[in-house]
């Protein structure tokens, strides 16, 4: 394999977050949660569409209740305005900035298309955020390993792993978290710059270069220390240079996931996976998008879609 | 805009087979999954609850794909996965029954002795009413085979009949020739209402690969789609059977086109897509219906008295 992209610091996002606390919560979703309610399908306003790469597009709107309850790998529901095309498009909140929420999609259709055309000031419907998140309660050595459009949830969960960081280090310095993002694209990488902002180091690589596997074989396993798990007894513990406690999360195509889930068993990490699924409604009612675990039958948008590898039975 | 979260004082009740119900409009079986629906609005204020369809065992229903989209539709083949009766009879009837709601327990099987295993077991509990799901496309044996036969529709709703004293709904299939001899042969065998109509059978087809979308190859359709031909079922079944009660089912995202129904001859309707495509569409929709009901007095009063627009 080929080196992957150097080590980058984090950049200050502070400045351009102060700029874009933009709107109020709509009246809809305000009674809904004064009443006890999940906030209900409702109208924004676009932000922003951007193109990142060929067919590939960033999308912003305006909702500071999505904004400020976000939670590390959830997804929003886009609804077209075409009463032709009434399924949801399921999109993971790729990054927060204010009340600006965007994710990140391809143009792979008739509904993605039409997002692509949308401009600033558009309205949109939208529901979320939807789906059990990534658990980064625990502090940890976080490896972030994302494949193509799986990439975008991750740098959500990076940007609230970097919050966390920052309120821990008035008080707490040894508890913080670390995060490593890994990240693997077909060719151009549309997400390094975004990912850098909030990581502690990046890494990537494309179809030309390796995969990343050969990444996490090349860069991490050789920081990878095994000690015995308190907790378990019996049970062995990666840990980094510092102590922390691996903890690896993936979102990308099936057979990458389940090769990162392999890698990380043989490296003794926990591991958590988001998967994809043909989805219906996105929030546990119409139970099209299944997937079948050690639990039964599962539910991907509102069981998941954040599965840990024992969930799913990927060792 | 309708705030569905304020407390409503209902003005327009119906009566459904001696049911009671708060408004017309209650949710479709199959797009109601309560875990995920209480969360979204007060599911007590439907005039009627129908469950997913429950199964004497748990069922772990069709692999995925189960679902693809179509203009105004979508196609779905979940093959009723539910955790079993057993389950039910514990989780979610005495949920929703603690909640105020009015339950309509959607039951289903691959059997006439499966559909009589579950109907013997819900007869002791607190489930208004019974639907009796003889129209789901997407199992293999059981559902839809028996529902669009007459001949075996009826031996079975007969023997279901004895079994207990619930009103029983038949929810009738599409998916066949003539209606109305289907709708005759659930009432013949002692159906107290019909709800109308269950998915239509379709598919779509990936064009890069050549192949069904759905894993299951066909599914059934639902959506806005098929208001028009749900409307017709219902009309058709109308003028054959003048006092039947019955449910109108199939398209209906707005309180005017739940107001079509009635008008169709329907004692009462159920929202199911347009709740996958917005969370709080059934109880919007009820609440606009009570609203119209207000402007059109003679309907009104008609569906208080369990009577329909003829």
């Amino acid at each position: 394999m080929t080196a992957s992209t150097p080590v980058s610091q984090p950049m200050d996002t502070t400045l351009q977050a102060d700029t874009t606390l933009l709107g109020d919560v709509p009246p809809i979703v305000q009674y809904a949660l004064q009443a006890g309610f999940k906030a209900p399908r409702h109208e924004v306003r676009v932000h922003h569409v951007q193109p990142l790469t060929d067919g590939v597009i960033e999308f912003a709107i305006i909702d500071p209740y999505i904004a400020r309850h976000a939670q590390a790998g959830q997804f929003i529901n886009l609804y077209s305005h075409d009463d032709m095309r009434l399924m949801p498009r399921p999109f993971g909140v790729a990054q927060v900035q204010g009340d600006v929420v965007s994710v990140i999609f391809a143009v792979v259709g008739e509904g993605t298309e039409e997002f692509s055309h949308m401009r600033q000031g558009d309205t949109i419907d939208v529901l979320g955020p939807l789906g059990k998140p990534y658990a980064i309660d625990m502090p940890a050595h976080y490896v972030l390993v994302g494949g193509g459009l799986g990439v975008p949830p991750l740098i959500r969960t990076a940007q609230l792993l970097r919050q966390q960081h920052a309120e821990h280090t008035s008080t707490d310095t040894a508890s913080r978290s670390v995060t490593t993002a890994v990240l693997g694209y077909r060719n151009v990488h549309f997400a390094d710059s975004m990912m850098q902002a909030y990581a502690d180091q990046t890494l990537s690589i494309d179809d030309s270069q390796g995969n990343v596997i050969d990444v996490l074989q090349h860069d991490i396993a050789q920081h990878i220390t095994v000690v015995t798990s308190d907790e378990r007894g019996s049970g062995h513990m990666a840990v980094d240079e510092q102590g922390l406690p691996y903890v690896l999360l993936s979102c990308g195509p099936h057979g990458m996931m389940k090769a990162v889930a392999h890698w990380a068993a043989e490296h003794h990490m926990q591991c958590q996976l988001s998967l994809e699924q043909r989805m219906g409604c996105g929030y546990g009612t119409c139970v099209v998008c299944t997937v079948d675990t050690a639990r039964g039958r599962l539910k991907v948008c509102n069981d998941g879609p954040v599965f840990t590898r024992e969930e799913l039975g990927w060792n | 805009m309708i705030n569905v979260y304020e407390p409503h004082e209902w003005k327009h009740g119906t009566v459904v087979a001696g049911v009671p119900w708060k408004n017309p409009v209650g949710t479709a079986s199959g797009t109601f999954q309560l875990a995920a629906v209480r969360d979204y609005y007060d599911v007590s204020q439907m005039g009627a609850i129908s469950t997913k369809g429950v199964s004497p065992i748990p069922w772990e229903g069709n692999p995925s794909p189960r679902c693809a989209e179509s203009p105004a539709a979508n196609v779905n083949a979940v093959g009723l996965q539910n955790p079993g009766v057993d389950h039910y009879l514990v989780d979610d009837l005495p949920k929703l029954k603690a909640m105020g709601a009015t339950v309509i327990t959607n039951v289903a099987g691959h059997s006439d002795d499966d559909y009589a295993q579950v109907v013997t077991k819900l007869a002791s509990h607190a489930s208004d009413m019974l639907e009796i799901n003889v129209s789901c496309p997407n199992v293999s044996h059981g559902g839809m085979s028996v529902g669009t036969d007459p001949v075996a529709l009826y031996k079975l709703i007969a023997h279901l009949r004895t079994l207990t004293d619930k009103p029983m709904i038949v929810k009738l299939s599409p998916n066949v020739t003539d209606i109305v001899s289907v709708a005759k042969a659930a009432v013949d065998g002692g159906a107290d209402a019909l709800s109308m109509i269950n998915t239509l059978v379709g598919m779509r087809f990936d064009t890069r690969t050549g192949k069904p979308i759905i894993a299951n190859r066909t599914g059934g359709v639902s959506g806005p789609a098929l208001l028009p031909i749900a409307l017709g079922f219902v009309w058709r079944v109308r003028q054959a059977l003048p006092d039947i009660p019955i449910i109108g089912i199939g398209g209906v995202d707005s309180g005017l086109k739940a107001l079509e129904f009635l008008y169709a001859g329907a004692n009462a309707v159920e929202v199911g897509s347009a709740a996958l495509f917005d969370p709080i569409a059934p109880l919007r929709i009820a609440r606009e219906l009570d609203d119209l009901l207000d402007t059109r007095p003679q309907l009104a009063n008609l569906l208080a008295e369990g009577k329909t627009w003829k």
